[in-house]
């Protein structure tokens, strides 16, 4: 058999849970309480669940049908502190009270897990990940990442090529993993559009909550694609000639938009004055999609390594008023002060990345505590696919460096939802929001905590993935 | 002797001496004799955690452990109050390619168990430094997998700013690394070599075995003739010395501990066969991400694992791995390391070990044995490092929180009894090599 042959067997024998029929939701639930110690399972927890998984987890994916409260639980509610015996109730799929155990009022109709013991907390976001984008990394007809025949594709949309059927999204999800920046990879200087997911739905309509959203402008130099000696070298094969080509896309684009203009306007004469419309000016799609971003309406992630290319990155966004936030900047330690004076947000690292030479051991693990100290906000991002569940202990890690715990936490829920600028939704425990909830046994950033339960808009999301399922098989 | 000069004798004997000097200067530094580290909770890893304990190293080497200790008369004992912090075995990382300038693979040829690791050891690579931060205090330095049979291993003890040689763990075992499935038929596929498929791996594999066999009779014909001291004896002409043949030879003999990379337990099934096949013993596979799927045959083999908590997905043979992995193995009986593999993962194994008590519910000594004694068992020392008992070298690691979570960070990283690593100074943190050396 060819070897890609297999990877479709595997991947139909074994589809994403959310897609499961109600037929094979007893899987689902037999698996999730597998994984608990003893000790730690309440007899509520293995009769209720698998019923709200038999209840809820239909292939359609319908709204919320009754009321869900739990009760007991530490809530971690990000915006208003810490609830050590509280209830939140979930409806509709959103949050409609929580609070201390005795203040809430649970409705009648509502199923009541008893969630005494366990940790509560918003569902996590993960600022940059390429969910949907790959499946096996050295298969690269599995893997739709970049598009890297030129270095200025704005064009290219993530939503578009995101595979809603993906397996490893239930693997991030079984983290507490709700929601996802997808981004293409930093291969080009303008690679594409984000998308903004949620980690449960029956297709990728349902699950991409924002297209285009943000788009990634890279100008991390050391990873130019054109070095190489004299006679192998195309344009641009320097940072001059990356910013060159940069520059010049915007002032096409902003041309076009000119003409655009002057167009809209002529055929609003036209019209009023009753006379043939002026012809179109030909389409231009990598131009008509940097418009908004020259407009400010939407954000740049504007990633750089090194102090000179961040400053240089910086003034190139200036120049065309673009709206940014920061992303990696992990070696900029030496102008952190520099950092906090632009007043943007950071998606800081990831954090692993290794020190320079001349660098602390800590140099890199350190710098959310820095950025923070100097009144950055800070979020933190996978950049992974495979293990985007491993997103919440880097941020606990980070507390080992010095970020204050509450800070951490807020840096994959709370800040991530405002600078993608749905923290209206999501990101906190509020009364209104979307009901993205998690349950765990402990801390969310301790790599020993396991997670019990996810809701994603307040249903109860299969705590299965394909791990789970050959765990299962080889543990008969 | 007799044809020497006086004088020449003279010299040699202050030479010697010199030479004996030099040599004590250096082993015996300006260190204290006797260290006691009290008020930790030490972990030992083979015998539980002791809440409030104390260890006494003398010389280099774990003297006393225990609630108390009897501090040895004299002034010179130094003490080092651990604040009731943990106090861990150093931790040893099964797999590491850090510190050969990146002369992993000698990817010329599918069988190359002629090359020393030792040869391409950079010894002043800032990734020792680094992963000492984070608590490792010995090595396996491995050949890539670019090969059938890449070549052998050296085990360094991280004592960063020492010299190249106090580096190489003293009288380590000797391992040598073979390798299996996508990687050596990717290499030489590509090139239209073979290897190009599994067939072509095992047969790569077994054709290199079968002549190392041919080389060993000749030689152990040649040492019997020798070793009859008869009329043969004198007309014995010595078989050519092959370096290559010379070492897979030495894979037979039980010489040399076979390290393989290996993931699909198909692959380790025929792994086991071809062992029994040629005569010789497995003593781990690496990655070995189905091992779960094959544990029952693995323990009966007594073949150790050396895997990752939780990387998958990153090609077609990482596809079936699962975090419970090494739980799962564990439970049927085998011996089970976290390796990193990795200039990352080797900066945080606590943190990769504390996931197997997420996945799978290791128990707290469980998860510390997957980066202390069972990785040592994997290299070969683990009558040596690895745990804190009496007699062994003093490799301890000082915490400043608890290890098995996402939050411990190294304090002081002992090995062999000094500190090389202390995160209170300034500066990189190291007491043995200074910035600009």
């Amino acid at each position: 058999m060819h070897p890609l042959a297999k990877v479709h067997v595997v991947a139909d024998a074994l589809t994403c849970p959310a897609e499961r029929s109600s037929a094979q939701a007893p899987v689902a639930a037999d698996a999730f309480v597998r994984p608990a110690k003893r000790s730690e399972r309440s007899s509520l927890w293995r009769l209720t669940v698998p019923l709200l998984i038999l209840t809820f987890c239909a292939p359609k994916a319908p709204a919320q049908a009754s009321p869900i409260a739990l009760k007991g639980a530490k809530l971690l509610t990000v915006t208003h502190g810490v609830i050590e015996n509280g209830t939140v109730v979930m409806q509709g799929g959103k949050i409609i009270a929580l609070g201390a155990a005795a203040s809430v009022t649970i409705p009648a109709n509502a199923h009541v897990i008893d969630a005494t013991g366990m940790t509560v907390y918003p569902g996590l976001i993960d600022s940059e990940t390429a969910l949907g984008l790959t499946e096996i990394g050295a298969e690269n007809m599995t893997n739709d990442l970049v598009e890297m025949s030129d270095e200025i594709m704005p064009h290219m949309h993530t939503a578009e090529a995101f595979h809603a059927e993906s397996a490893l999204i239930p693997v991030a999800r079984f983290n507490g993993i709700t929601n996802a920046i997808v981004a293409p990879s930093g291969g080009d200087t303008l690679p594409g559009q984000d998308s903004f997911i949620q980690l449960a739905g029956v297709n990728a309509t349902e699950m991409l909550l924002l297209r285009d959203n943000a788009m990634p402008l890279n100008f991390t130099g050391d990873e130019r694609r054109n070095r190489g000696g004299f006679e192998k070298q195309k344009f641009p094969a320097t940072r001059m000639g990356l910013a060159a080509q940069l520059r010049q896309a915007f002032i096409d684009a902003q041309d076009y938009k000119a003409k655009l203009t002057d167009y809209e306007r002529k055929k609003a004469d036209a019209v009023r004055d009753k006379k043939p419309e002026p012809l179109a000016p030909k389409r231009d799609l990598k131009l008509e999609a940097l418009i908004p971003y020259l407009e400010g309406k939407k954000t740049i992630v504007l990633a750089a390594e090194s102090p000179s290319d961040l400053q240089t990155a910086v003034s190139l966004a200036n120049e065309f008023k673009l709206k940014f936030v920061l992303n990696h900047i992990a070696h900029s330690q030496p102008v952190l002060d520099y950092v906090a004076s632009l007043k943007v947000p950071v998606i800081v690292g990831p954090i692993y990345e290794s020190p320079k030479e001349d660098e602390r051991y800590d140099a890199v693990y350190s710098l959310p505590a820095q950025l923070y100290k100097r009144g950055v906000k800070v979020v933190f991002a996978s950049y992974d696919a495979h293990n985007v569940r491993n997103l919440p202990y880097q941020a606990g890690f980070a507390t080992a460096f010095g970020l204050p715990y509450d800070e951490a936490l807020k840096a994959i829920t709370l800040n991530a939802a405002e600078i993608w600028g749905v923290a209206d939704q999501l990101g906190s425990l509020d009364v209104g929001k979307t009901a993205n909830v998690v349950v765990a046994n402990g801390d969310p950033l301790d790599v020993k905590t396991d997670v019990k339960q996810v809701f994603i808009q307040g249903q109860a999301v299969p705590m299965t993935d394909r791990q789970t399922q050959l765990r299962d098989e080889y543990s008969k | 002797m007799r044809s020497m000069s006086k004088r020449k004798y003279a010299l040699l004997c202050l030479c010697l001496t010199m030479i004996i000097a030099l040599a004590s200067a250096q082993s015996a530094p300006a260190v204290p004799n006797d260290i006691i580290i009290k008020n930790a909770v030490v972990m030992t890893a083979t015998h539980g955690t002791i809440p409030n304990g104390s260890v006494w190293i003398h010389n280099g080497k774990i003297q006393a452990v225990g609630e108390t200790v009897n501090a040895p008369p004299g002034p010179k004992v130094t003490f080092i109050d651990a604040g009731g912090k943990y106090l861990t075995p150093g931790i040893v990382d099964s797999h590491s390619h850090i510190a050969l300038n990146d002369d992993v693979n000698e990817a010329t040829s599918p069988v190359t168990p002629q090359m020393m690791m030792k040869d391409a050891f950079d010894y002043q690579d800032k990734a020792i430094y680094r992963a000492l931060a984070g608590g490792v205090t010995t090595s396996l330095l491995l050949h890539g997998s670019a090969n059938m049979i890449g070549g052998q291993a050296v085990v360094i003890k991280h004592k960063y700013g020492a010299t190249r040689d106090e580096m190489l763990f003293p009288n380590a075992p000797r391992s040598i690394k073979f390798a299996s499935g996508e990687n050596p038929k990717r290499v030489y596929g590509s090139r239209d070599q073979l290897p190009s498929t599994r067939m072509g791996n095992f047969a790569v594999q077994r054709q290199a075995l079968v002549e190392a066999q041919d080389y060993m009779r000749e030689w152990d014909s040649y040492n019997e003739k020798i070793k009859r001291n008869d009329k043969d004896s004198k007309d014995a002409t010595p078989p050519k010395r092959d370096l290559k043949l010379e070492a897979l030879a030495d894979v037979l003999r039980g010489k040399l501990m076979v390290q393989i990379h290996i993931y699909r337990a198909d692959e380790m099934l025929t792994e086991i066969a071809l062992a029994k096949e040629f005569g010789y013993k497995i003593r781990a596979f690496h990655h070995a991400l189905e091992a779960y799927k094959v544990a029952d045959q693995v323990a009966a083999n007594n073949i150790a694992i050396a895997t990752f908590s939780d990387w998958w997905g990153y090609k077609q043979e990482a596809w079936d791995a699962i975090p419970w992995n090494a739980v799962m193995a564990m439970r049927k009986g085998v011996r089970v390391a976290i390796k990193s593999d990795s200039e990352d993962f080797n900066r945080r194994l606590n943190q990769e070990a504390a996931k197997t008590i997420r996945y799978g519910g290791a128990t707290e000594e469980e998860a510390l044995k997957m980066i202390t004694i069972n990785p040592a068992w994997i290299v070969g020392v683990d009558d040596r490092v690895g745990s804190i008992d009496v007699g062994k070298d003093a490799d301890l690691v000082i915490w400043n929180g608890y290890p098995l979570s996402s939050y411990g960070v190294p304090e002081k990283v002992f090995i062999d009894g000094e500190i090389y690593f202390d995160r209170q100074q300034t500066g990189l943190g190291t007491t043995h090599y200074k910035e600009g050396e």
